[in-house]
């Protein structure tokens, strides 16, 4: 049986996908939403943003507080008395969630973040994160 | 004929205007207007007034470069109006897909891909304007580093700018003369700081203006169908008129990327771009504002996630730096900090956020841009030959 997944989310409505996916399949697992902040973004403002704030990780907390939230709301939509778990990473998505695979049985991820922009700053990161994790993972439309 | 084709020319010139005073105004104007500073109809206004002033002056070498030395011969006007098409697809395909192409290197590129196909390409010229291309991200990477390492943490405590409650000034009618002072709640601080936006501001607009006149309306030029003068004016028409209509928008968007930066810190990365386009508009090279912008922008967030020294050494300005090379970035007795569920086991490290592989990336748009721009002129042009 699964018991630990991560879920990484963005703000796009793929990663919500996710999130309620791993919910329903694996209703007794421990899920850890991770979420990425100070992303490679069209002029690296949000990067540099964050590497410029007086208190990195307040900033970082900041940036990724909305996301939890959402993905707190799609928990109690679900009725799920799960135990979410929240983290934060910084940079390149591909990167973090790689890095934290290994501690997980399963990665459910979304097919794909927002925009073209998007994807040419950080590539097709589900596709990348299926070529390189050490762990299984389950990609979701 | 040649009426009709002028004025197919006309209309793709004010397309490529329109698209540039878009992009460009919300690079000079976003932070201020963001700060609410001030509103968005007076920074189109202040955009297209400086826009024009640098087209008039330092867009001219721009000018000469785009109309004239790249390529050897006097274009047609048809070809003229075949590369301003090239220039406003780009333009086009980069505004669709946010991709992060600057319009001088498509503007050069179509240009450069019309002299292939005649083989009257100047090498030389070329060669220069790749040169700068090459060396520009550079020196903005270089200037961001050092000041965001070593000269940031100090300006960050000794500049505020602060947007208080109630009018900046007022006029003071107690005396013979009404005489403006001080506003409600605002400082001496506050109204430098203002100042200093305002002025910076102004400068990208008119690096803006000399460094993107020429875009719009260089082939008409180079053509022999409009001459400089009323090609700069138009050229100013269209960027004011992007400048007033989606600049709302790309003020949010692309000057919302320098929102995401302290006001302080965007000031810091305007004033190199503007320099850095003023100067080599100077020299006729032709460059856009983001090429200056981005690799800064980089550099300084860069520059001070790598910092050797601790956040609380900075504080207390009062580190040697030489000796905390080899220091450890975090602290190592640090509490560890648990706020709500949020868990963070190892420290985070500021320089993950500037991954080299993703920087390298987002450059090379730089390189397949332009290249393209000159591969579809250069195919275009040997399959009509329509030069």
């Amino acid at each position: 049986m699964v018991s630990r997944v991560l879920v990484p989310m963005d703000d796009s409505e793929m990663s919500e996908h996710a999130l309620e996916y791993a919910l329903e399949v694996y209703p007794d697992a421990e899920i850890t939403v991770l979420t990425v902040v100070g992303e490679p973004s069209s002029m690296w403002g949000k990067a540099t943003g964050l590497a410029l704030a007086d208190n990195l990780e307040e900033a970082a907390e900041e940036a990724a507080r909305s996301i939890f939230e959402r993905a707190r709301e799609i928990v109690s939509d679900a009725d799920g008395d799960a135990d979410l778990e929240t983290v934060y990473e910084l940079g390149h998505p591909v990167r973090a969630i790689i890095n934290r695979a290994d501690d997980y049985e399963t990665v459910v991820i979304g097919s794909h973040g927002g925009t073209i922009a998007d994807n040419l700053y950080v590539g097709n990161v589900a596709k990348k994160v299926v070529h390189q994790s050490p762990v299984p993972v389950v990609v979701v439309r | 004929m040649v009426e009709t084709v002028l004025l197919v020319g006309i209309v793709a010139s004010l397309f490529v205007g329109f698209n540039i005073g878009g992009s460009s105004t919300g690079i000079a104007w976003g932070p201020a207007v963001g700060a609410g500073i001030l509103g968005k109809t007076t920074a189109a206004a202040l955009m297209t007034f400086f826009v024009f002033l640098g087209g008039w002056t330092v867009g001219r070498n721009v000018m000469d470069t785009l109309a004239g030395d790249i390529i050897a011969i006097e274009i047609s006007l048809t070809a003229g109006v075949a590369v301003l098409f090239f220039i406003g697809l780009g333009i086009l395909i980069a505004n669709v897909f946010g991709v992060p192409v600057p319009t001088s290197m498509t503007t050069v590129g179509a240009i450069a891909g019309l002299g292939l196909a005649t083989d009257t390409l100047n090498v030389e010229v070329i060669g220069w304007i790749i040169t700068w291309w090459a060396v520009t991200p550079v020196i903005g990477f270089w200037v961001g580093a050092t000041i965001g390492r070593y000269v940031y943490p100090e300006l960050n405590r000794r500049f505020e700018i602060r947007n208080s409650a109630g009018p900046l000034l007022v006029l003071d009618r107690n005396g013979s003369v009404p005489l403006p002072s001080f506003g409600p709640n605002t400082t001496f601080q506050e109204l430098g700081g203002t100042i200093v936006v305002l002025v910076v501001g102004c400068y990208m607009a008119f690096s803006a203006g000399a460094s993107n006149v020429p875009n719009a309306v260089a082939p008409l030029v180079s053509s022999g169908a409009l001459s400089e003068e009323p090609a700069i004016v138009l050229a100013t028409v269209a960027i004011g008129f992007g400048g007033f209509t989606i600049a709302r928008r790309t003020m949010e968007s692309v000057g919302g990327e320098l929102s995401d930066i302290p006001l302080l810190a965007a000031l810091i990365v305007m004033i190199t771009a503007s320099t850095i386009t003023t100067l080599l508009s100077w020299a006729g090279i032709p460059i856009s504002l983001v090429m200056g912008s981005v690799m800064t922008i980089v550099g300084l967030g860069w520059g001070r996630a790598t910092r050797p020294i601790t956040a609380r050494e900075a504080i207390r300005g009062n580190t040697d730096t030489e000796l905390s090379m080899g220091a450890l970035r975090a602290e190592p007795d640090a509490p560890v900090t648990q706020i709500g569920e949020e868990e963070s086991e190892q420290a985070l490290d500021a320089s993950d956020l500037f991954n080299p592989r993703a920087v390298v990336k987002y450059l090379s748009m730089w390189i397949i841009g332009p290249s393209m721009s000159t591969a579809l002129a250069y195919g275009f042009f040997t399959t009509l030959e329509l030069f």
